[in-house]
């Protein structure tokens, strides 16, 4: 495994989840772009970024999924959790309902992704403290309790939001230096070489027994 | 401009707006940097009021037919920073190398040599020249900054100026060139994060004769004052034994080494940096131990030139390293020997250049920014003799001499070290001298004395500050050479450079990111009137590119579903390509042939090497007896729309009374035929309008008291769907195996019927049947005979899970309708409540 000082050695994948509204596709965009966007419409789907970060001289290709939050899509969302190596489960500090919910995330999670698969609490407006309906406390119970990173960040500021995504990805690149992920597991998130973006989770041996295409 | 190519004008033209014209383009042009890719470039030199900017174009055709074949690479304002210049391309004679520089970038073009290049770079520098007498303003170019790759002015270098080719990105090469890229990009704004220092490099040579080192070599190692910050020691024919030269071992590599390390300055403490060595020639390099750290990449080769061309008894030895950001080559050499092999030792030269390869990047010599060259040259003094050099010699008229030199006359010719400097040469000749002595040559070859050994060098930045010959050294013919530069070297800021560094990665992310195939649909929700049985409904809706790459879409499988949409559904056309600013509109058709309060689903729309987007269908469907169970039928009084949703829900579970002996629509259905159609000739031949089905269906759905809204064979048609439709087949699928078995008995068949078929599906079986045998009572009439109804009738009756369109009836449930057509029915028939 030469890569040049340039040149990304692994790609991880990530998943972003949470209720609907609660900035996850600012968080994204924060991430990637360093910018925040005021009005940002709901994710009808499933978003793609990437961005190359380096953890301990490593340079890692983040391809990151940003899914739909509305209660509706929950159903088809879950195809995008397999093979994540990285979870940011992302809910409002400003609103309590969607701290709630979380239990029934991180519930999805577990079951929809492999043991070594890094969950990372995010709790998402921090820069609106007058709003506050969750405390740092008691988030910080709930992820303790259930083995889970966690920090609250603002994708407004970007306060902790480059922490959460390097953070975690520190985090995968200690479970490979462990052994703790098998980079040979199909479904580890984690991949050697670098290959084409997005590749799609549900796109793989498509085999659709309708008419074929116009095109 | 040329005629030819007035047409590819008007397309480039067409990339521009109207007042910003086209006034000259070159077709077939080629970039010469290897990580910009090898498309066909076209260049063209544009003008808005009187300011002229040259395009880079790619064109993805050889000869671009449409304006979406074009893409603009690169822009740069013909101003005072502007210039171009061409290049004699080696090896042929029908290319030439187009130079465009802009401040510290260069691009180099490969265009043919004719009258259309000879035509462009007149037009070019012409506009060169009108833009020093009129103050161009560049605003214009503005709006193609966002495409183009060279930073055009100063104020954007902050900006958005990255020169990426978006094309390649596009491609999905960005991975590959990812690296490449970011060395180019970092270079080109090296000054913004780095700072000149300037270093000392002592640059010394010495051919010692296969002499053992036996004497201290400070005298000129350490000849300086102050200790230099670099040491490259060149030594030629340090052992001229057979076993050195055939096994390029010797045990004088250590002691020679051995004494350099211990030659060096004694002011300062030096790391070995590498080690070069082949056969005789040696090249020690070493550096201040307190650079060490900023040394990187270091690498050595080696290249023989000697024996066959390849024996390392001459040729050349090379360590590489980066000090700090700039690339340092030294390079040691021993040419050929003897007066008349000047060429000899020029080829041996460009062989050295040729094939050193340091195995990473650069890999040449010619790519160091600094390269020191020293050695052996071998070059004498020619055309004069012996005594003459010595005379001249004796009168100090090294001038003189030094035109008789022949690396000086070789140089001059372009034949060798082309680009390479030499400082002023005031020593005395270095060979050859009797052994121990400064007496030149006495023996009887007499060989006349020579500047063979030589330090020059090449790249921005070098002063040398001394030259000179060191005579107290004496146990070689040779006397050994040292030169001392001061060379300015990159030294980065660690903290602009880890800025720049970052964010020229976030915007190759951003760039990366921007380059995701990325379209929108102008609706996500898609919602259709009340869905009615069997009355296809469609929408369009439209998905439009706005991203800058082609994008291919297509429709995609949930997990667990076995195909991209429901039965319900048909997509067209589900997957496609759309360049960027088109659009395509896909249909959604539903068409319900099922019992289902609502049709709804999520579509996954998705982009290859992108994002998802998944889309909502959705409909209210209108409920109608055609899908509903046999067995609902039954248990309501009413005709379906006039059910309460309570009534309807207990009674699709079977909990409710059995209140017909048969459906009611079927009955009515059957009853019409019966009293008007049972003479009709093809009554089941022919095919009913959509509409008059429609109008039957809604008939019996809302129990209309108007009379029946068709012709017997629209109702034939009618009860035919209706029978083929119901939620499950009047046969349960789990018999037809059985029935068809059975199909040669009647007993069996009717065994079947009587104790396996579910109580209301055998009287519908009955039913039909009894009223196909009165049917073929009019069998004059009507013309038909129990195999053509049996057949008919088997594949409904009997209906197979899978809806297929196959148009052969199978004759196993054929031949077991037909025992009910022929046989007495009336004792198995349950009378109706
Ligand atoms: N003040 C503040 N507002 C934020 C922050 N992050 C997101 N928002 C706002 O919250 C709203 C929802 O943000 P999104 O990023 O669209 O939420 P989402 O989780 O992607 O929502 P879905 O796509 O529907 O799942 C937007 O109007 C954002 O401007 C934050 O850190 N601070
Ligand atoms: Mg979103």
């Amino acid at each position: 495994m030469s890569a040049g000082p340039y040149n990304y050695s692994y790609i991880f994948k990530y998943i972003i989840i949470g209720d609907m509204g609660v900035g996850k596709s600012c968080l994204l965009h924060q991430f990637t772009e360093k910018k925040f966007m005021a009005d940002c419409p709901h994710t009808i789907g499933v978003e793609f970024g990437t961005r190359i970060i380096e953890v301990s001289g490593q340079k890692i290709k983040l391809q990151i999924w940003d899914t739909a939050g509305q209660e509706r899509f929950r159903a088809v969302t879950r195809s995008y959790y397999r093979g994540a190596a990285g979870a940011l489960m992302v809910y409002d500090i400003t609103r309590r309902s969607t701290y709630n919910h979380l239990s029934s995330w991180l519930t999805d999670t577990r079951n929809l992704t492999n043991p070594s698969t890094v969950i990372f609490l995010i709790g998402n407006k921090c820069d609106l403290e007058g709003q506050r309906d969750v405390t740092y406390e008691e988030a910080s119970k709930f992820a303790e309790e259930n083995g889970l990173m966690f920090v609250e960040a603002s994708a407004k500021t970007g306060d902790n939001v480059e922490e959460a995504f390097l953070e975690t990805a520190k985090k995968i690149y200690q479970s490979i230096q462990d052994g703790r992920l098998d980079l040979n597991a199909a479904e580890s998130g984690v991949q050697h070489k670098p290959s084409q973006p997005g590749r799609n989770p549900l796109s793989n041996d498509q085999q659709a027994n309708k008419d074929n295409c116009a095109c | 401009m040329l005629a030819v190519h007035r047409d590819v004008v008007n397309i480039v033209q067409a990339k521009f707006l109207s007042a910003e014209i086209v006034r000259s383009i070159h077709l077939n042009v080629f970039t010469l940097e290897e990580i910009w890719s090898n498309d066909n470039r076209i260049l063209a030199l544009v003008e808005y009021n009187k300011s002229f900017a040259l395009f880079v174009l790619i064109s993805s055709k050889i000869k671009p037919s449409c304006i979406s074949d074009l893409s603009i690479e690169t822009v740069t304002p013909v101003d005072e920073f502007f210039s171009c210049d061409t290049e004699p391309l080696e090896d042929t004679q029908t290319n030439i190398i187009f130079i465009i520089t802009y401040k510290k970038i260069k691009r180099a073009f490969k265009i043919e040599i004719g009258l259309e290049s000879s035509n462009f770079a007149s037009e070019v520098i012409r506009s060169k020249e009108l833009s020093l007498y009129n103050k161009p303003n560049f605003v214009w170019l503005d709006k193609y900054i966002g495409t183009m790759s060279i930073p055009s002015r100063s104020s954007d270098i902050e900006q958005d100026d990255i020169p990426i080719t978006r094309h390649q990105i596009a491609q999905g090469q960005t991975s590959i060139n990812r690296e490449s890229m970011l060395k180019y990009h970092l270079k080109l704004k090296e000054a913004e994060y780095t700072q000149k220092q300037e270093f000392t490099i002592f640059v010394g040579t010495w051919n010692v004769n296969g002499q053992p080192p036996t004497i201290s070599l400070r005298d000129w190692l350490s000849f300086d004052e102050n200790p230099p910050d670099l040491y490259a020691v060149g030594f030629q024919e340090i052992d001229l034994s057979k076993e050195a030269f055939l096994f390029n071992d010797t045990p004088r590599e250590a002691e020679w080494h051995k004494y350099v390390t211990e030659g060096v300055h004694p002011k300062a403490k030096y790391k070995l940096v590498g080690l070069a060595r082949l056969v005789g020639m040696q090249l020690v390099v070493m550096v201040n131990s307190q650079h060490y750290h900023y040394v990187r990449n270091i690498s050595v080769d080696t290249v023989g030139t000697g024996l066959l061309g390849k024996m390392g008894n001459k040729g050349g030895v090379g360590v590489r390293l980066d000090l700090h950001n700039t690339s340092l080559c030294f390079v040691n050499c021993h040419l050929a020997a003897h007066v008349e092999e000047f060429e000899r030792r020029n080829q041996d030269y460009k062989d050295i250049n040729a094939r050193m390869n340091f195995r990473r990047s650069p890999q040449a010599i010619k790519d160091h920014e600094q390269v020191y060259w020293l050695g052996d040259l071998n070059y004498r003094i020619t055309d004069l003799t012996t005594t003459q050099v010595k005379t001249l010699l004796l009168r100090n008229e090294l001038p003189t001499l030094l035109k008789a030199d022949q690396l000086n006359q070789q140089k001059e010719r372009g034949n060798v070290l082309l680009d390479y400097q030499e400082g002023d040469i005031n020593f005395q000749p270095t060979y050859k001298y009797d052994l121990y002595t400064d007496t030149y040559d006495t023996s009887e070859k007499a060989r006349p004395p020579a500047w063979t050994d030589r330090i020059l060098w090449r790249g921005r930045g070098i002063y040398q500050v001394a030259y000179r010959s060191h005579m107290d050294l004496r146990i070689s013919d040779h006397k050994p050479v040292s030169a001392l530069f001061k060379s300015e070297i990159s030294v980065v800021d660690p903290i602009k450079y880890r800025k720049i560094h970052e964010d020229l990665l976030k915007k190759m992310d951003k760039f990366e990111n921007e380059y995701l195939p990325q379209v929108t649909v102008d609706q996500t929700e898609v919602v259709y009137d009340l869905i009615k049985f069997r009355e296809p409904q469609s929408r369009e809706i439209t998905i439009a590119n706005t991203g800058m790459v082609p994008a291919e879409f297509e429709f995609i499988r949930k997990l667990d579903e076995t195909s991209y949409c429901k039965d319900w559904m048909r997509i067209v056309p589900y997957c496609g390509s759309i360049n960027p600013g088109e659009k395509c509109d896909v249909k959604l058709e539903v068409n319900l042939e099922m019992d289902l309060p609502k049709l709804y689903d999520i579509l996954v729309l998705h982009l290859k090497g992108g994002k998802d987007m998944f889309i909502i269908v959705n409909g209210e469907c209108q409920k109608s007896s055609f899908t509903a169970s046999i067995s609902l039928l039954c248990r309501i009084s009413v005709p379906v729309m006039k059910v309460p949703d309570d009534q309807w829900k207990i009674a699709d579970k079977g909990d409710s009374n059995v209140l017909y002996s048969v459906p009611r629509e079927l009955w009515l259905l059957i009853d019409y035929i019966y009293r008007h159609g049972m003479k009709t000739k093809e009554l089941f031949e022919s095919s009913a309008l959509h509409e008059e089905i429609a109008r039957i269906r809604d008939w019996l759905d809302f129990g209309s008291l108007d009379p029946f809204p068709g012709t017997v064979q629209a109702a034939a048609e009618t009860l035919l769907l209706f029978l083929s439709y119901t939620k499950d087949p009047v046969i349960p699928y789990e018999l037809h195996d059985n029935c068809i078995a059975a199909a040669s008995n009647y007993q069996n068949c009717k065994q079947i019927i009587l104790q396996k078929v579910p109580d209301l599906h055998r009287n519908v079986f009955l039913y039909i049947c009894m009223f196909l045998q009165e049917l073929l009572k009019h069998q004059n009439d009507n013309a038909y005979d129990a195999k053509t109804l049996a057949s008919l009738f088997g594949d409904i009756l009997l209906r197979d899970q899978i809806r297929n369109s196959k148009p052969q009836a199978s004759r196993g449930k054929s031949n077991f309708v037909y025992n009910f057509l022929v046989n007495d029915l009336s004792s198995s028939i349950i009378p109706p409540k």
